[in-house]
């Protein structure tokens, strides 16, 4: 489902985010990259999204590509990965009904099937009674599920999670990986990066670790080694 | 395809709604924008009124002899009046020009007393000819000049033609210099337009790149601006002519003071090339607002 190869990404004049990565993560898992900052974990998310370009290798996901996407065909790929970003990235101006239900606008979805999906997601991830309230008018841990839900919404095959609890609390941090957890219960493959060593620990489950844009570590039930 | 354009206008009118403040700065900017450009258009059309008002004042003066009977007056008119150049011929009478003499001089007492020295009137009656453009009043003087009659009195038209050369010279300069001005300007207005648009959109980079992120096609992105572009441009170009009309108004009594026996009507002229005039600024300050969003757009959507 997702494959890097040899992956590198040196950003001018030579600093080496990724240096030969080579992973596969199967359908269904539930896989932690971690590392310290600056190590090359986000630069992974965004490879995997077509926002940066590789500068060797081949990065393939859900059968794209990416390496090899054209630049019009980048929202389509995106349209089928779900994606949840630290800094939330919610739009401001809009209530967070309408933030999830952008999703389904971009996709042409028809505004019945928006008005039954949107509020079914928003009760999955708990903010059912919070649907008119702009991101400004919300908790952290609160944008961050409707973040998710966005994510969701379309039901992708794949959710990437780029430092979901960076800025989060404990008690909203252990709210949103348990929300992840059940979302991989229902079979969506799930990809979680994060430097946040508790999470990780807790997890039990893949964890595959850089250090200065290299891969150093793959298990299957792991720790955080660093 | 109909939902699409459904929702793009339902989320262009959703962000200025949901951006008042940074929408009526934006549709202000484009007022003043579009009213420095009509004022300069008003100011054109009163400096080309008042050119064509001095033009069509300019007249040709035939003397004719003191002792010239009515025959002979009425024959030389007929033959200037003929003439495929002239407009309109107008006789004054020795009694008539002694009238208007007096009421030109009439704050001269030197003048008045120099003529009353002279026991009769020494003033001759004229033939007062106006040409139908000031550019034909060359072959006109060539015409009179050709006219064989007793009963004109001297037809030396070098003056004139010095004045003529002059009048046409000061006039075309005016126009040249107007033109280059006005061009100027609209440039200057032009480039503040579409700044002030990539402004507008610059605040709203940080939302177009999260569009991009969760899946929105570019076109998805940008129809929403562009709606928005155009409603800005007609906001502000119907909040203009609301305001530029009463204003034309209470400037024509002035116009009319000032420009007194010329017929300048600034209001008559926007009224009857309304559409012209801002149909055309409709479409051309559309097209700036266009291209500006869309390049503004496409720089933040590159994520």
């Amino acid at each position: 489902m997702i494959k890097l190869l040899n992956v590198s990404k040196i950003y001018q004049p030579d600093i080496k985010a990724l240096n030969q990565v080579t992973l596969h993560i199967k359908p269904g898992e539930f896989v932690s990259i971690v590392g310290q900052s600056g190590t090359g974990k986000t630069t992974v998310i965004k490879a995997l999204i077509g926002e940066e370009r590789v500068s060797s290798g081949k990065v393939i996901i859900g059968g794209w590509d990416v390496t090899r996407i054209k630049p019009a065909d980048v929202p389509f790929l995106r349209r089928q990965i779900g994606v949840i970003f630290q800094d939330f990235k919610l739009l401001p101006k809009k209530s967070l009904e309408e933030n999830i239900a952008f999703a389904l606008q971009v996709c042409g979805q028809a505004p019945k099937k928006i008005k039954t999906i949107v509020p079914h997601v928003m009760k999955i991830v708990g903010l059912e009674d919070k649907m008119r309230r702009c991101p400004n008018e919300v908790s952290g841990g609160e944008q961050q599920r409707a973040a998710i839900a966005r994510a969701l919404v379309h039901r992708p095959k794949i959710l990437l999670a780029d430092e979901p609890t960076g800025n989060l609390d404990s008690i909203n941090t252990k709210d949103i990986i348990d929300l992840l957890l059940k979302i991989n219960k229902f079979g969506t493959t799930v990809v979680l990066v994060t430097h946040n060593r508790e999470v990780v620990n807790r997890l039990k489950r893949r964890v595959i670790t850089l250090d200065r844009g290299c891969l150093i570590s793959d298990q299957e039930c792991g720790k955080y080694i660093l | 395809m109909f939902l699409s354009l459904i929702r793009v206008i339902k989320f262009s009118l959703q962000d200025i709604y949901r951006n008042i403040w940074l929408s009526l700065v934006t549709v202000t900017i484009l007022i003043l924008a579009l009213f420095s450009v009509n004022m300069l258009l008003a100011v054109e059309a009163i400096s080309r009124a008042a050119i064509d008002s001095v033009k069509e004042k300019i007249d040709i003066n035939l003397y004719l002899k003191s002792e010239a009977n009515d025959e002979e007056i009425l024959a030389v008119k007929s033959k200037v009046s003929n003439l495929e150049e002239v407009k309109e011929v107008r006789y004054i009478s020795k009694e008539e020009a002694m009238e208007k003499f007096n009421e030109k001089h009439k704050n001269d007492p030197d003048m008045l007393e120099a003529l009353k020295e002279l026991n009769d009137n020494p003033l001759t009656p004229t033939l007062v000819i106006r040409a139908k453009d000031i550019d034909q009043y060359g072959s006109l003087i060539a015409k009179i000049n050709a006219i064989d009659s007793p009963a004109i009195e001297s037809r030396n038209f070098n003056d004139h033609k010095t004045i003529l050369k002059r009048i046409d010279a000061i006039t075309t300069k005016v126009s040249e210099a107007g033109a280059i001005i006005s061009l100027i300007f609209v440039l200057i207005t032009a480039f503040l337009v579409y700044n002030s648009i990539r402004v507008a959109i610059y605040i709203h980079r940080r939302e177009i790149g999260i569009m991009r992120l969760v899946g929105a096609s570019n076109s998805f992105i940008k129809m929403p601006y562009l709606v928005s572009s155009a409603i800005y441009t007609l906001a502000g170009l119907l909040a203009v002519i609301a305001i530029f009309f009463p204003f034309l108004g209470l400037l024509q009594p002035y116009l009319e003071a000032f420009f007194i026996d010329y017929n300048i009507d600034i209001i008559s002229y926007f009224s009857n090339n309304f559409l012209k005039i801002f149909g055309l600024q409709f479409l051309a300050l559309a097209a700036v607002n266009a291209i500006a969003s869309l390049i503004a757009v496409s720089k933040y959507s590159k994520v």
